[in-house]
């Protein structure tokens, strides 16, 4: 069995009496889409960001490819949420990428011609070179959102955390990330990516995590999207999703007849 | 050039120094207030300077009592130091364990380690000769050697932190997370930030006092801003607008004789305004005229509509100015966005829709004509109609425009009897619709029936003739394959769903 790319175990993260996250454990296998979901205040960012080494965690540990995440800094990258970035920061494309690669170059040593190299790379790859000399505020959502992307892939992580890169995007921009990650998936990466929108998840990832303090279903989208596990975490709030469920069966009435077709 | 120099000193013993302590003074200054406003520390900066008057006078006291040493400036240097520190420090444990905002604490304790001073520099008043004058409004023509030695020893230290630990501070500025995440260590760079911002604060009193240092440090920084995408040049830049407003600032009250300190800031708040006017990217001018240059969409449209309804699709531009009224320039302008869009092109001395154009424009007639129509059924009165619909046409989403069409139960005519054009972006061959948005002459073939009770008449794959409608346009009418003729109301016309023949 190849080892797992993110393996969470028994995490519990405390701000208080209440816990932001409670014993929750669940292994990732490399080259997989999870999307987390879970009501606001669920600990979603909690789990990112402990994920990331950003919190400790009160119990448990977190290893990534076998190693615990602090031992091996800037191996986990991160895609902020889009209202948490400064986009009037005075930097611009090309700069962001330039980011990615921090980690690897002391401070007394400057970035290497190989650095550059890197960060162009992956610009070409989520296709960003021709805008490289923009400032990131003059950018749509879209392409905001594919240069921390490329930043991500120039620190060279093998997995990727993405905080909400669906909040507030119109439809087209949603299908251009949908794109980015899919790609990302692709070339054999892991994504783990906190998402809100019940309506689309089962569409968008392979695995969901269901989240309130606790891991409440992890698996496959049907597994995960049943009524009566979302009737418990979103408690009175369900005809939000009375269309959802219908929308999930579908779905997976949907991925029968394919599998059914091949 | 040595003769010059001297010649200066004769005529003015105050002039070269002072003109090295602003140097050295807005050069720092400026490097460090990008910095701040970056990280939206300016009130902290400020909180900064204010609690360092403690600072100076423990200092001053520590070197007076123990070692008998007037002044010392390094003492005094980092008696601030610790005083802003504390300041920092003080206020990240009362936000960290109260639920005071912030901004509150700041308030608090700035004020609070300020007034200590002021008890201490009375309390001690026998030993203390800091002139609270000077510390209010700056003393650049009495600063001694030892002051300046103690600047030239900052601006050098502040300027290597920067140069050293850029990457670090560009990143813990911009993305804390990923800082951290790749081993920087975030909470002892706030800290370093925090003492340069001390030792520069430090430094500027020395020019402008206390209460104006704060402009030193964000003035420049923020007109930089104003004209830089990124951060070295930012930086550069406000170095330069610092040492400028000090020189402009400094000449000009030696002029006119008055403090040295505020002339400095004025000069340079007036550097900010006139740059805030006229930055060619993010100045008030710049935006003022692009949004005059921007063609509005809806004059766009109208000009769209005002072709369709000439004849032909063709106009001349002189016919449309007469049509249309307004600036023949802003005219001009949207005819000439409209040819680079593709939905005009040029004619002779006409311009003519294209396909591309003809569609568009026949989009907001027919959205013109269903607002027309659904105003009226919502009683506006009758004059009213055609001006309110002129504005309505605007709002043209196609789910919104098929919201009014069914709701209106699919009108052939809008109030004054002009044909409403037919929904042709969703009416092509081979689009499965309900049977109601179909007008006279389409076929097409059923594809499903959403009511039981319509399965004795109609049966899927049957191939449908839609004839004129009748009862005032609220009966479909159908022929079916065996030349019967069916009458369907709205609802029944809604649950038959057809797939569109190819004509």
């Amino acid at each position: 069995m190849t080892e797992p790319a993110i393996d969470v175990e028994h995490l519990t993260v405390s701000y208080g009496p209440v816990p932001a996250l409670l014993d929750v454990s669940f292994s990732v296998p490399p080259g997989t889409l999870v999307g987390v979901i879970g009501p606001n205040g669920s600990g979603k960012s909690t789990l990112i960001k402990t994920i990331l080494g950003f919190l400790k965690p009160d119990v448990g540990q977190v290893r990534v490819f076998g190693q615990p995440t602090d031992r091996i800094k800037g191996s986990v990258a991160y895609v902020p949420q889009r209202s948490a970035v400064d986009w009037d920061f005075p930097v611009t494309v090309r700069e962001v990428a330039l980011m990615g690669r921090y980690g690897k170059v002391p401070w007394y040593r400057s970035l290497s011609p190989e650095d550059y190299a890197a960060a162009e790379e992956a610009l070409r790859r989520v296709r960003m070179q021709q805008l490289a000399d923009r400032q990131i505020g003059q950018l749509s959502g879209g392409q905001q959102q594919r240069v921390f992307m490329a930043r991500a892939m120039a620190q060279g992580a093998q997995v990727l955390l993405l905080d909400e890169p669906f909040a507030g995007v119109d439809a087209a921009t949603e299908s251009a990330i949908l794109d980015v990650l899919r790609e990302t998936k692709a070339a054999g990466r892991t994504l783990v990516v906190v998402h809100h929108d019940l309506a689309t998840a089962a569409e968008y990832f392979d695995r969901l995590l269901l989240l309130k303090q606790r891991v409440y279903a992890y698996g496959e989208p049907r597994e995960v999207l049943r009524a009566d596990l979302l009737t418990q975490v979103y408690e009175g709030r369900l005809r939000v999703f009375a269309q959802v469920l219908e929308g999930g069966d579908a779905e997976e009435r949907g991925d029968e007849g394919e599998r059914a077709d091949r | 050039m040595i003769d010059w120099l001297t010649e200066l000193q004769r005529s003015n013993p105050h002039l070269i120094k002072a003109l090295l302590v602003g140097t050295l003074v807005s050069t720092a200054c400026g490097v460090t207030g990008c910095w701040i406003i970056l990280r939206r520390m300016a009130f902290l900066a400020d909180a900064l300077a204010h609690a360092m008057l403690a600072g100076v006078v423990a200092g001053f006291l520590v070197m007076k009592l123990l070692f008998a040493s007037q002044s010392y400036a390094p003492a005094m240097l980092i008696g601030s130091v610790f005083a802003a520190l504390f300041t920092v420090v003080v206020v990240g444990w009362v936000s960290r364990v109260s639920r005071i905002k912030e901004d509150t604490v700041i308030g608090i304790t700035y004020t609070g380690v300020f007034a200590l001073g002021g008890v201490l520099l009375s309390f001690f008043s026998r030993h203390v000769h800091i002139d609270v004058v000077h510390f209010l409004t700056g003393q650049l023509l009495a600063v001694r050697m030892a002051d300046l030695w103690a600047m030239a020893f900052v601006t050098v230290f502040v300027l290597s932190v920067y140069i050293l630990f850029y990457r670090s501070l560009q990143l813990v500025a911009f993305d804390r997370v990923l800082a951290a995440s790749i081993g920087i260590p975030v909470l002892a760079f706030d800290y370093l930030l925090t003492a340069c911002t001390s030792f520069v604060v430090v430094s500027g009193v020395n020019v402008v006092g206390v209460i104006l240092v704060v402009g030193l440090l964000i003035i420049p920084a923020a007109t930089a801003y104003l004209l830089c995408d990124r951060l070295p040049r930012m930086l550069a830049l406000s170095a330069l607008f610092g040492w400028t407003s000090f020189i402009v600032g400094y000449l000009w009250a030696e002029a006119v004789n008055v403090a040295p300190g505020s002339a400095v800031v004025v000069t340079g708040a007036a550097q900010f305004f006139v740059v805030l006017l006229i930055a060619p990217r993010y100045g008030v001018l710049a935006d003022w005229l692009r949004r005059r240059r921007m063609i509005p969409q809806m004059l766009i449209e109208d000009v769209l509509r005002s072709v369709l309804k000439s004849r032909q699709d063709t106009i001349s531009l002189a016919q449309l100015v007469t049509l249309m009224g307004g600036s023949v320039d802003r005219l001009t302008q949207a005819v000439k966005q409209l040819i680079r869009e593709g939905l005009l092109v040029r004619d002779g001395e006409n311009v003519r829709l294209t396909d591309q154009g003809r569609d568009y424009a026949m989009r907001l007639q027919r959205a013109h004509r269903l607002w027309e129509t659904y105003l009226a059924s919502v009683g506006t009165p009758q004059r009213e109609l055609h001006d309110r619909a002129d504005a309505m046409e605007h709002v043209h989403d196609e789910q919104a425009v098929d919201y009014l069409d069914d709701r209106l139960g699919h009108p052939l005519h809008d109030p004054h009897g002009s044909e409403i054009p037919e929904d042709f972006v969703h009416l092509v061959p081979g689009a499965v619709v309900p049977l109601a948005m179909l007008r006279e002459g389409h076929r097409g073939e059923v594809v499903r029936l959403e009511n039981e009770s319509l399965e004795s008449d109609f049966a899927l794959g049957m191939l449908l003739t839609v004839k004129a409608r009748s009862r005032d346009g609220h009966q479909w009418n159908v022929e079916l394959p065996d030349g019967r003729v069916l009458g369907l109301s709205h609802q029944e016309a809604d649950r038959v769903w057809v797939k569109l023949r190819v004509e």
